[in-house]
């Protein structure tokens, strides 16, 4: 009975979160990154404050611990010709020059920072893997000379 | 007379490759999971990887698209990006696999009634595994990925169906010791 009555709450901030935040978003790899971002670094504990002040700390992080790892899978099971729009769509939305951000994203790898903290490795490197290759398509297509 | 005693001698042979078996696999280190670059600790990941993932790096969908691009650079960096993931993939299966026949066999060791049909078709079906994955492991390099897509699937599904032989024997096990108690 008692987690039929925590797990109420969680769903329903899992919705807020979808409809108020992530459907925002333009592209799954940015809901993603998004996600990913809203987990502390140190703590490794996600914070929201809208969604903290409308359920409890505990319901939103319990919410967005669950959206990030829904989001990551979704992400890492994309064939690569979706990545590679999603990616474009994603590097579009940044306002940043394209040019410059694929590579420093080619330099840097940022999205390693996506990975939720309990995933399997054989999926977090496919993720890894395709946005590298989802990288080198779109440079090949904008500097084909490259 | 002929027929009898070669299933005769047959079932010694197997009885004695699962003694040799469980003797060996209970002193040998388990197999370290070697990945090429980081990855997040291996403490907290998920055992076995979804199925739906192991059809994807086996699958020749992302190779079209990427012969598609007509680019010899691209073809080769797909091929070998893919074969470190497949390579990985069998890795963690082997050791995955390894992991639950440990268990399987520290319990056979503590449980008093030890179904010999039952033990037999598990070992069977984990030497085949070992054999599959032995075999992916020498191919992907070869071959490449996309051509053994059957293969990684055989294994895939026999890593469940061990998976599935073992819990039920566990909770078997652990139903007759309740029964047992109950009973005394």
């Amino acid at each position: 009975m008692s987690a039929v009555v925590r797990l109420v709450p969680v769903q329903e901030a899992y919705d807020d979160l979808l409809n108020r935040t992530l459907s925002r978003i333009s592209c799954d790899l940015g809901r993603l990154i998004y996600l990913a971002s809203t987990r502390d670094y140190n703590t490794g504990n996600y914070y929201h404050e809208g969604l903290s002040n409308r359920f409890s700390m505990d319901v939103a992080r319990k919410a967005l611990e669950i959206a990030h790892r829904q989001a990551f899978y979704k992400v890492s099971a994309f064939p690569l010709e979706d990545l590679v729009s999603d990616l474009e769509v994603y590097l579009q939305s940044t306002r940043e020059n394209p040019q410059e951000c694929l590579r420093a994203w080619q330099k840097l790898e940022p999205y390693r920072v996506a990975f939720p903290t309990e995933v399997n490795l054989t999926v977090a490197r496919l993720f890894t893997s395709n946005l590298r290759l989802a990288l080198a398509i779109l440079r090949f297509r904008r500097e084909p000379c490259h | 007379m002929i027929g009898s005693s070669s299933a005769l001698i047959g079932a010694v042979v197997l009885l004695a490759l699962i003694l040799v078996w469980i003797r060996a696999d209970s002193k040998s280190p388990h197999l370290p999971s070697v990945p090429d670059e980081w990855l997040p600790d291996q403490a907290g990941a998920a055992e076995v990887c979804p199925p739906e993932f192991v059809s994807q790096i086996f699958s020749c969908q992302d190779l079209e698209f990427v012969l598609g691009l007509e680019s010899p650079d691209l073809k080769g960096r797909f091929l070998q990006e893919r074969s470190a993931v497949a390579l990985l993939w069998v890795q963690q299966t082997t050791a995955a696999i390894c992991r639950i026949m440990s268990r399987h066999l520290e319990a056979s060791r503590l449980s008093e009634d030890i179904e010999f049909a039952v033990e037999a078709r598990i070992f069977l079906q984990y030497a085949q595994l070992r054999l599959i994955c032995g075999v992916l492991f020498l191919l992907i390099g070869l071959a490449g990925p996309h051509r053994l897509h059957g293969m990684a699937l055989r294994a895939d599904e026999l890593t469940r169906r061990i998976g599935n032989a073992l819990g039920e024997f566990e909770s078997g096990a652990r139903e007759r010791e309740m029964g047992g108690a109950r009973s005394s």
